[in-house]
């Protein structure tokens, strides 16, 4: 794996944030790298710094100090819409809950970066099909999200993120509101998904099922990386 | 695109009675811009109708100088020329001469100043309401040598009633000699304009003249109606300078009350204050509402940012709420407007006997509705929503994602 293509490196990536008037160091000098196919899984206490982490590596924000490369580019070079446009190519999000845009359908949500990229209409359906096929909600897609279970949320927000062949899939607390037997399914599925397409993932949580499936825990300890331990 | 108006579309509706109550706000601000607009022709083509229904006509013709000065020897140059010109004219339809001068009045009982007035009792007809407004006897008869009307104040003054003897004591042009007559009260008129009730008579125009010391050509003014209202108001109408040769000069109702004209202008300004009072606190709701809706979904554009929405396409979908909400606002605010304006043009407002700008109103006000009314303001109020709506869509585009999700990563 460590062989493969490198899908982000970070270097010396600090953080401070101010905290009325007082410097707080969320991130000291981290230096990351995770490569393509990867089933990565940051973890750490609250206040560790890994939403911190997870924001910077995904564009969201920039580092204090240090430099962020996302597939060989590095952020800081970037304006606001090439992130936003990097994010909606090489990105796919899933948060905890509430991540669906609760005016548009299942198959609304799903296709609404294809839309945002350009995609034509009939490929578009195509991969809908396809990819709520992929997660079991076949039949739901016009459905609203608050006509869903939360698992049922879920799949929908990791079809929608793997939906445009992300090169990265970030997944903030992904089972964090869900039941222990919804949040194993998903998790089963988003490792299978990961096997067969070689997608990476990377996950920030302190969830023992996700720990026990990822295949590298990288452990942050007051901003730091602590360890970084390969199952593999 | 279409995916953003259909979001906006959707995200109004999220909240059905703050949509609503938004949307009736400005809608209820649209339809006093509309209400008052209307109102505000009403009022004027009330008081035009009144200032000249009544007596003035929508134009005057006399010799110059003689409205300054009102000397009885100024007379119309050209009186029968004038006439028969004024006979082929298509624009007007009726047309009366009067002869004027400061006169004394006696009874037995008192006496006081007035204006007599020597009118056609025919062709006056047309023109004032003189004959419209007796309370008691007659009008003129136009061999009345000896009728005289008089108003209900100038009668209280003077103690008389129908058929009473009064005398009248005017100077002589030229001479300047007194000349005094005697006639008899044929009629009592009412107008309800206080200077006119207590400071005019009207005798006939030939006895008038004799009076006076003039010839039957010698007249002071030759008042006029046209066949739509509005050209006394145009002074554009090469009407004006035709007439106004001879030594002669030919004026629309804005110059013998311009008072009135100013009182129009101040209306069209007002008309602008209060539009522009209405926006201001139109744009305040708009801002306010977007605003409340953008906070309450401040995770939500978050997200959208996150997962690749450019900032300028989250900036198309505020714009496109505001423009979705202003569409909401234009269509109730038109239905308001037309049902309050339509009702009001029907049922009338009472605000006779108010007198404002020199100008007593004597007729139910009635609203005047115009398509300009449900265009003009709507499509403003359309424009300035969409405009209001890019403050807010600018905050929600230049908002960081991390901050607006920070409640989740």
């Amino acid at each position: 794996m460590k062989n493969s293509e490198i899908v982000i490196k970070t270097e010396n990536v600090t953080k401070i944030y101010s905290d009325n008037g007082i410097p707080v160091h969320a991130l000291r000098g981290v230096d990351l790298t995770i490569h393509k196919g990867e089933f990565t899984a940051i973890v750490g206490p609250s206040g560790s710094g890994k939403t911190t982490l997870l924001n910077i590596i995904s564009g969201l924000d920039m580092p204090t100090e240090g430099r962020v490369w996302l597939n060989n580019k590095l952020i800081s070079e970037m304006s606001g819409k090439e992130l936003s446009d990097f994010r909606r190519d090489h990105i796919g999000f899933i948060f905890q809950a509430y991540n669906l845009i609760p005016v548009l359908t299942v198959e609304e949500n799903v296709e609404y970066i294809m839309l945002l990229q350009g995609v034509p209409k009939e490929e578009r359906h195509k991969r809908v099909v396809e990819i709520l096929k992929e997660v079991g909600l076949e039949g739901f897609e016009h459905r609203f999200p608050t006509q869903l279970s939360g698992g049922q949320q879920q799949r929908v927000a990791i079809a929608r993120a793997m939906v445009a062949n992300p090169s990265l899939i970030l997944a903030d607390e992904p089972t964090a509101n869900l039941d222990s037997q919804t949040g194993s399914a998903l998790l089963d599925k988003m490792r299978e998904l990961n096997e067969r397409t070689g997608m990476t993932f990377v996950f920030s949580t302190h969830d023992q099922m996700i720990m026990e499936r990822a295949k590298r825990l990288v452990v942050l300890k007051d901003g730091h990386i602590e360890k970084d331990l390969w199952k593999e | 695109m279409l995916v953003f108006w259909k979001m906006a579309w959707r995200n109004l509706f999220r909240n059905k009675r703050r949509t609503l109550i938004a949307g009736t706000a400005i809608g209820i601000g649209l339809a006093s811009l509309i209400f008052v607009d209307a109102l505000i022709l009403g009022m004027e083509a009330n008081m035009v109708s009144s200032a000249t229904g009544t007596f003035l006509g929508e134009g005057q013709i006399h010799r110059k100088g003689y409205r300054e000065t009102q000397e009885v020897e100024l007379t119309i140059n050209q009186y029968e020329t004038v006439v028969q010109s004024l006979k082929q004219e298509r624009i007007v339809r009726h047309f009366t001469s009067r002869v004027y001068s400061f006169a004394m009045i006696s009874s037995p009982a008192n006496l006081t100043a007035i204006t007599l007035v020597g009118v056609q009792p025919r062709r006056e007809k047309y023109l004032s309401e003189v004959d419209e407004s007796l309370r008691k006897g007659r009008y003129l008869s136009p061999d009345g040598d000896r009728e005289i009307l008089i108003g209900s104040k100038l009668a209280d003054i003077l103690e008389v009633g129908l058929g009473d003897r009064v005398v009248v004591t005017v100077a002589q042009a030229q001479s300047g000699n007194l000349q005094q007559e005697m006639f008899r009260v044929s009629g009592i008129f009412q107008m309800n304009i206080p200077e006119m009730d207590r400071g005019l008579a009207f005798v006939e125009i030939r006895k008038a003249q004799k009076m006076f010391g003039l010839d039957s050509t010698a007249v002071h003014e030759i008042a006029l109606k046209f066949i739509e209202p509005s050209l006394g108001r145009d002074k554009n109408l090469p009407f004006w300078q035709k007439y106004s040769q001879y030594g002669n000069e030919a004026i629309g109702w804005p110059k013998i009350i311009p008072e009135l004209e100013a009182a129009f202008n101040l209306s069209d300004f007002s008309i602008w204050v209060t539009g522009l009072i209405l926006f201001g606190v139109v744009a305040l709701g708009i801002v306010n509402t977007l605003f409340m809706s953008l906070h309450e979904r401040m995770f939500e554009f978050g997200v959208l940012r996150a997962i690749g929405t450019r900032p300028f396409q989250t900036l198309i979908l505020v714009v496109f709420e505001a423009v979705a909400l202003g569409i909401i606002s234009v269509v109730l605010g038109n239905i308001l407007g037309f049902a309050v304006t339509y009702i009001t043009s029907l049922v009338g407002i009472d605000y006779t006997g108010i007198e404002f700008a020199g100008v007593t109103i004597r007729k139910i006000l009635y609203p005047v509705m115009q398509v300009r009314q449900f265009i003009y303001y709507p499509f403003w109020v359309f424009i300035l929503t969409s405009l209001v709506g890019l403050y807010p869509a600018v905050y929600a585009a230049r908002m960081s994602p991390v901050e607006a999700m920070r409640k989740s990563l």
